[in-house]
């Protein structure tokens, strides 16, 4: 069981990172609206400022 | 009297609603104060001298965070709930994975080295989400308490939620420290998750109802304005002062009420009336903020200043009726109040209880009482579905301004129409004009009889504007409006005075015609056309099928009217003048029905104000506006007829929504404290009442699927108009 010992503090490097992209996630505006970028190949302006 | 939209993002209960009820309640100044929860809002309507600063100030020293705004500054908060939300879910799974070996071992046996490495795991994936995550839970639960002991104030649903979490993960803290004894670090985080989970769901469903395409805050922030040098010089909308010039580019809002002046403009208007047809205004029509030049660009001079616009206005009223709670809402709340207090002293009872039965079940009994009840369904089962409706309405273009007013329309059976203007189209046209007297300047006379009509608001003198747009009004002094028979005034010394044949002294009954007389000699008649609206008969087939008389209300002739009605299959009531419509009113409700009057002129106040339900078109005056419980946007008479269906849905979903919450609570609660509910079953159970509520709301945002007649579809997708080159 001392492999224990060993995954236990993986596991918490681990969801410190996972916690760590989601939040920098959550601050770039990534889950502010989930409903609208769908439509957005229908709007022609989007994006236009790469070409 | 001035209107302040105040948004607080920290109130989501029924007790905050009344800490900040009791914060405003002496502040001098105020006329009324409404909180709405659903939205977040306190709106106060008070005198001009009070300062909003100081309404913040008092909401701020109640503990909570207020901006003054129209626009709810909804995304940091979310994104604030959703990284709380993430942190729970990520430790839930690391304690979940270790819960198992735990259990296992209860059954299987495990050493004690083992047992106490994964219990000390747990607590160490565990405090993230203590620490973090429920913290929202604790400050609010903390406040409450404090208030309550001070008697400022009842306790909200986050002191039992507070409760449950505190006292889970502080025994089994102490557990782990002693080395012996239950532990519930995955209760603890799977309570957090779920109810964090619900709250955010909620708050998104709020934040939906919220935004409602409310062209306001989408209004650009500066307008073009022209300098006398002609440069083009963008300012900020609210240092724009009441008439400066300033430029509409195509494909741009019109960013203020003003009048075109040079250039046309080819406007969509449906910000504002929910018509999507492109309108034309020529130069020196008026335009209005919020519309969307479609247009090559104009040149405009600005009536209002920013809070003073026409859609400034209407935001205004719909957000008093947002703010505004009902009768039904009130007892909701009062019911919530009253609620936490008896589920802290059912989980006191349950514990006291099991430990003469079987104290190891005592904790978790107690535990799962306090977390399975759910006032929030019972308290948000209203507002919810009431926000719901008025946004579902205002994009069809109907505005309530009272939220009484959906329960109203419940029991609606009759309904009083005017012929002019609502039956018939909106502009009518001159038909001919047949002069009665030899030897007058006919085309001055006629000039003189539009400038007159050009006081009156009577559907009938648009046909005068149309047909004499070049009529100066300042030529008639003493302007005399009398309701129901016409206006009178004086021009270049003579007595004017035109509108029915009666007032004007005139023979004939005919009375589609406009009289003119001359110091009392009848002069003039003007034949005018009132075509039918294309859509009223559909929508009277609607209004028919949705249960309503339709009562015609006239000041025409009999014969007239019973032509139109029997078309339509429609009552009719013939020559009213507005004393004679009330009593039609009136006669109508001693019969017990309850009626809804669609009314447009000054003259139809006294009709609106005792109709059941009141509704006024945008174009109708500001008296009339202010008397109306609904504003129709548009002058489509479908209108009526999504007013009484959605209605009657939304009185459907609050009944849906309350009996659930009553349902729900009541079952759940005593079943969990006799133990027949496992916690995770308990969390999950409040969480999905909550979510169940508001999502039962938000149906009513979805069109109706019925066709409603004379209803035009929503547009699904807005495209941007193809102008791009």
């Amino acid at each position: 069981m001392s492999v224990l010992l060993l995954l236990i503090p993986i596991s918490a490097l681990l969801m410190a990172v996972a916690a760590a992209a989601f939040v920098w996630a959550v601050n770039h505006g990534q889950f502010d609206e989930l409903d609208r970028h769908g439509f957005d190949i229908f709007d022609d302006s989007v994006g236009e400022e790469r070409r | 009297m001035a209107l302040s939209t105040i948004s607080v993002g920290d109130m989501h209960c029924a007790s905050c609603v009344r800490k900040i009820e009791r914060a405003l309640a002496d502040a001098p100044g105020l006329a009324s104060v409404h909180v709405n929860p659903a939205r977040r809002l306190v709106v106060v309507e008070h005198g001009a001298e009070v300062d909003p600063v100081a309404l913040l100030q008092r909401i701020e020293d109640a503990g909570f965070h207020p901006t003054l705004s129209r626009i709810d500054t909804g995304n940091t908060r979310q994104r604030d709930l959703l990284k709380r939300l993430g942190v729970a879910g990520l430790g839930m799974m690391q304690v979940m994975m270790l819960a198992l070996p735990l259990y296992a071992g209860v059954f299987y046996g495990i050493d004690e080295g083992s047992r106490r490495l994964l219990e000390y795991a747990s607590l160490l994936f565990t405090l993230p989400v203590v620490l973090y995550s429920s913290v929202p839970f604790f400050t609010s639960a903390r406040s409450a308490v404090g208030d309550f002991l001070r008697g400022r104030g009842g306790l909200n649903m986050d002191v039992p939620i507070a409760l449950a979490i505190g006292a889970a993960f502080l025994v089994s803290l102490a557990n782990t420290l002693r080395g012996q004894g239950e532990v519930y670090y995955d209760s603890v985080t799977m309570f957090t998750f779920l109810l964090l989970t619900a709250r955010f769901v909620d708050d998104r469903l709020k934040a939906r109802f919220e935004d409602a395409n409310w062209t306001l805050a989408s209004l650009p922030a500066e307008a073009l304005v022209l300098a006398a040098d002609g440069s083009i010089r963008p300012t900020a909308l609210d240092a724009v002062p009441t008439g400066s010039r300033v430029w509409v580019e195509q494909g741009n809002q019109v960013p203020l009420d003003g009048e075109v002046s040079r250039g046309d403009a080819t406007l969509d208007e449906s910000a504002l009336t929910g018509e999507s047809v492109w309108v034309k205004r020529r130069e020196g029509e008026p335009v209005f903020a919020g519309t969307m030049n479609h247009g090559p660009g104009f040149e405009m001079i600005t009536t209002a200043t920013v809070g003073a616009t026409r859609m400034a206005g209407i935001a205004d009223l719909a957000a008093r009726a947002q703010a505004d709670k009902p009768a039904v809402a009130k007892l909701a709340d009062r019911i919530a109040a009253r609620f936490v207090p008896a589920v802290l002293v059912l989980a006191a009872v349950s514990w006291l209880g099991w430990q003469l039965v079987d104290p190891s079940q005592a904790f978790l009994a107690a535990l799962t009482v306090l977390v399975v009840s759910c006032p929030c369904a019972l308290s948000l089962a209203t507002p919810a579905a009431i926000t719901a409706a008025m946004t579902r309405l205002r994009q069809s273009g109907i505005v309530l301004t009272r939220s009484d007013t959906l329960e109203q329309l419940e029991g609606i059976d009759a309904a009083i129409v005017d012929k002019t203007g609502t039956l018939t189209v909106h502009d009518p046209v001159l038909e001919r004009v047949e002069w009665l007297v030899d030897g007058v300047d006919r085309d001055a006379l006629a000039h003189a009889a539009a400038a007159l009509e050009r006081h009156s608001n009577h559907p009938l003198a648009r046909a005068f504007r149309r047909a004499w747009p070049d009529a100066a009004p300042d030529e008639i002094d003493d302007v005399c409006i009398v309701p129901g028979a016409g206006v009178e005034g004086r021009w270049r010394g003579r007595r004017l005075r035109i509108g029915h044949a009666a007032f004007c002294g005139a023979a004939g009954d005919d009375e589609r015609a406009v009289h003119l007389a001359v110091d009392g000699v009848p002069t003039a008649r003007f034949r005018i056309a009132d075509p039918l609206r294309p859509d009223t008969a559909a929508a009277i087939e609607g209004l028919r099928d949705a249960g309503l008389r339709v009562i015609m209300v006239s000041g025409d002739a009999p014969e007239r009217c019973a032509a139109l009605a029997e078309q339509l299959g429609i009552e009719y009531a013939a020559r009213q003048a507005p004393e004679t419509k009330l009593e039609v009113l009136r006669q109508l409700q001693r019969d017990g029905s309850k009626v809804l009057v669609l009314g447009d002129g000054i003259n139809d106040v006294p009709v609106l104000a005792a109709a059941d339900v009141s509704a006024a078109v945008l174009e109708s005056s500001d008296l009339v506006k202010a008397n109306c419980d609904v504003l129709l946007l548009s002058r489509r008479l479908g209108a009526l007829v999504e007013l009484v269906h959605l209605g009657r849905r939304a009185r459907r979903v609050i009944r849906q929504n309350l009996g659930w919450a009553l349902a729900y609570n009541l079952t759940a609660m005593p079943l969990a404290a006799l133990g027949f509910v496992p916690p995770w079953l308990a969390a999950i159970g409040m969480a999905g009442s909550s979510i169940l509520v508001m999502s039962n709301a938000a149906r009513l945002l979805a069109a109706d699927r019925r066709p409603a007649a004379g209803a035009s579809a929503p547009d699904v997708l807005a495209l941007p108009a193809a102008s791009r080159s």
